[in-house]
């Protein structure tokens, strides 16, 4: 057995060499490539917004970067939520792909700088063209019911508490981000066991925290924009957001790496096929579960002021629109992935999830574009009600929307790459490497 | 390594000459390596009918003793879309006002009128058509891997050995069966002896 294990640290040392596991110096092309599609794509939503070309209201413009903005935030959420759990479980296979989750969520660090447009909003006195809460006097003039409802709610919902609540999730998540990325780079030079301890001991405070901050950060930044209405479950759905775009992320930068020739013998189909079984489990499965509990107890109950939202979702252009992403966030890759090979096979499995970062994209418009009807009360039939907001449009093709998104995932994509350069691709004196590099499914 | 010794009580060749039946060959190993090494040859002979044993799962046994890849999950999906259409097929009849032949007698459904949705509506459907296809597909796994298994199997040759026993503690075997079609006793004892196991020894069934 001497012989073996010798021969089996020789084999370790030779994948570990740089030509492995390091960003060779062109990739720095690709990042100033994405900086320009970000300069790029950012400046053209701006000036799209700013002209209201393409019919481009306000409160669409600020909507579609409220989109875009969470569409980054969750990929790096993800991320996060990824490398916690894995010290959290002390699990040993995932040490291999561990780095480009590390990546993912070291840009929380600066995603606040991102949320600034919001700030400026708030600052020109225009906040209620998305949180409606933010002028409570005019929601008064537009529909006294629905104040009648908020006004009970201004203790949370007040400008005030709103940005403090800001600042602390921001604060929380770069803080984590921080801790286990920075603990975990150091461990690549020294090696040292202590680290893990540490990282391992604090995953189980840094989960609640986790929790609760993307918890009510989507209270804030996406309930809040239908305020009158609630639902108890739209954390749980905004984190299956996040581990969706966080496990589809990952699963791209893995096999991109792998496609340039790097992580060779580190990243098995063994490991693809677990990170196939994640995003299979959450951005899947876990997902139509949720978004299921949470339409079938309103639907059962059906009290009109739970109701309003889905509503909103299934008048006009949104009812096809809902039904495309029961079936493109559900069905459809459920089927796809639900065997083992299109795991373990590269082709499949990067389609796989190209194709739930985009109805993850999909679900997040759905989350925060319509708008429910202030009327609702008036009509005497739900066919009334359905008759005349039968052409209501989605906008989904206005191209603010894609020129948004694309923006904020080229930054989050050069400021990836940007990260990865610096650093090892694998971390290298992780002590449960070796396990990672013999895992096997059985 | 202990030279090869064969059990004194049971001369191997004339095993199956004698009133009991032989089962077959057992070969021991001390290590996971060596079962390894020697399953991939038992493969290349083209023996069918052999196993191997082990006190723990070893990795990429699979492969050595070329063992294809179980059609388990293909009838576990059948079972479980089975489950999905039954559920999705009883809500129905049983929701609909219409009368229809079941059985050979003529029934109409027992439709539930509550807060006014109507009968056929898919979302209160949905629980139900998701415990089915869960029972189906949980219930077909268990019992086809049992099936498949040749389970429950109360009586088996090896218990006999007392060899054996080791296979759940340290040691690691090589069972090729007698009613192998290349199983010939005498060349395959001389077979299993080129593998380089610890005993070779004969069971009776």
């Amino acid at each position: 057995m001497a012989h073996a294990s010798g021969h089996a640290s020789a084999h370790t040392a030779d994948l570990l060499s740089p030509e492995n596991i390091q960003l060779p110096a062109f990739a720095l092309g690709f990042r100033n490539i994405a900086l320009g599609i970000a300069v790029v794509g950012l400046g053209a939503g701006a000036a799209i917004g700013y002209t209201e070309s393409f019919g481009t209201t306000s409160a669409h413009f600020w909507r579609a970067y409220l989109i875009a903005f969470l569409f980054g935030l969750t990929m790096c959420l993800g991320g996060l939520f990824f490398v916690v759990i894995q010290h959290l479980v002390r699990a040993g296979w995932s040490v291999a792909v561990r780095r480009p989750a590390e990546a993912l969520a070291a840009n929380l660090r600066w995603y606040w700088i991102l949320f600034i447009p919001f700030a400026v909003l708030w600052f020109m006195g225009k906040a209620n063209v998305l949180w409606l809460w933010a002028d409570m006097e005019s929601m008064r003039a537009n529909s006294q019911a629905e104040y009648d409802i908020v006004i009970q709610k201004v203790a949370f919902l007040n400008p005030t508490f709103f940005w403090i609540r800001a600042l602390v999730y921001f604060a929380i998540w770069a803080g984590l981000a921080s801790f286990y990325v920075g603990n975990s780079v150091k461990q690549d030079e020294s090696g040292d066991i202590t680290l893990t301890e540490k990282m391992q001991k604090w995953a189980g405070p840094a989960m609640i925290l986790f929790g609760l901050s993307t918890t009510f950060a989507a209270f804030d930044w996406i309930m809040s924009l239908s305020p009158a209405w609630f639902s108890t479950m739209f954390g749980v759905y905004f984190f299956c957001g996040c581990a969706t775009a966080g496990y589809a992320s990952m699963i791209i930068i893995t096999l991109r790496l792998q496609q340039l020739g790097l992580l060779k013998g580190i990243v098995s189909s063994e490991h693809r096929q677990d990170l196939g079984k994640l995003l299979f489990a959450f951005g899947m499965v876990f997902w139509a579960y949720i978004g299921f509990s949470q339409y079938m107890l309103i639907w059962y109950a059906n009290i009109p002021e739970e109701t309003g939202w889905f509503l909103a979702r299934q008048v006009g252009g949104w009812g096809l629109f809902s039904f495309a992403l029961l079936f493109g966030h559900f069905v459809i890759p459920f089927l796809g992935l639900i065997s083992k090979w299109p795991k373990r096979f590269p082709p499949t499995l990067v389609v796989a999830a190209v194709w739930m970062l985009c109805f993850h994209y999909v679900d997040l418009y759905w989350l925060i574009m319509p708008e429910i009807p202030h009327d609702l009360a008036s009509f005497d039939t739900y066919a009334a009600m359905a008759d005349k907001y039968s052409d209501t449009p989605t906008h989904f093709a206005n191209p603010v929307n894609f020129v948004l998104v694309f923006g904020v995932i080229a930054i989050v994509a050069a400021q990836t790459i940007s990260t990865l350069s610096r650093v090892a691709l694998v971390p290298k004196r992780d002590p449960r490497l070796a396990d990672s590099l013999r895992f096997e499914n059985i | 390594m202990t030279a090869v010794v064969t059990n004194t009580t049971q001369p191997l060749a004339t095993a199956n000459a004698k009133a009991t039946r032989l089962h077959g060959l057992l070969a021991e190993f001390e290590t996971p390596g060596d079962l390894m090494h020697a399953a991939e040859k038992v493969r290349d002979a083209g023996y069918r009918w052999w196993d191997c044993h082990s006190p723990f799962p070893v990795h990429g046994l699979d492969a050595a003793m070329g063992i294809k890849r179980t059609i388990l999950p293909v009838l576990v999906f059948g079972a479980g879309a089975t489950g999905t259409f039954t559920a999705l097929g009883l809500q129905a009849f049983t929701n609909s006002f219409s009368e229809t032949i079941w059985a050979g007698v003529w029934v109409t459904g027992y439709p539930f009128l509550i807060s006014g949705k109507p009968a056929m509506s898919l979302p209160a459907f949905i629980p139900v058509i998701f415990e089915l296809t869960i029972l189906f597909s949980a219930l077909s796994a268990v019992s086809l891997m049992f099936l498949f298994n040749g389970l429950p199997q109360l009586y088996h040759p090896l218990f006999k050995s007392n060899r054996f026993r080791r296979a759940s503690n340290d040691r690691f075997f090589i069972v090729i069966e007698a009613r192998d079609p290349k199983f010939l006793p005498k060349k395959t004892e001389e077979f299993l002896k080129t593998l380089d196991p610890i005993a070779v020894e004969a069971v009776e069934d």
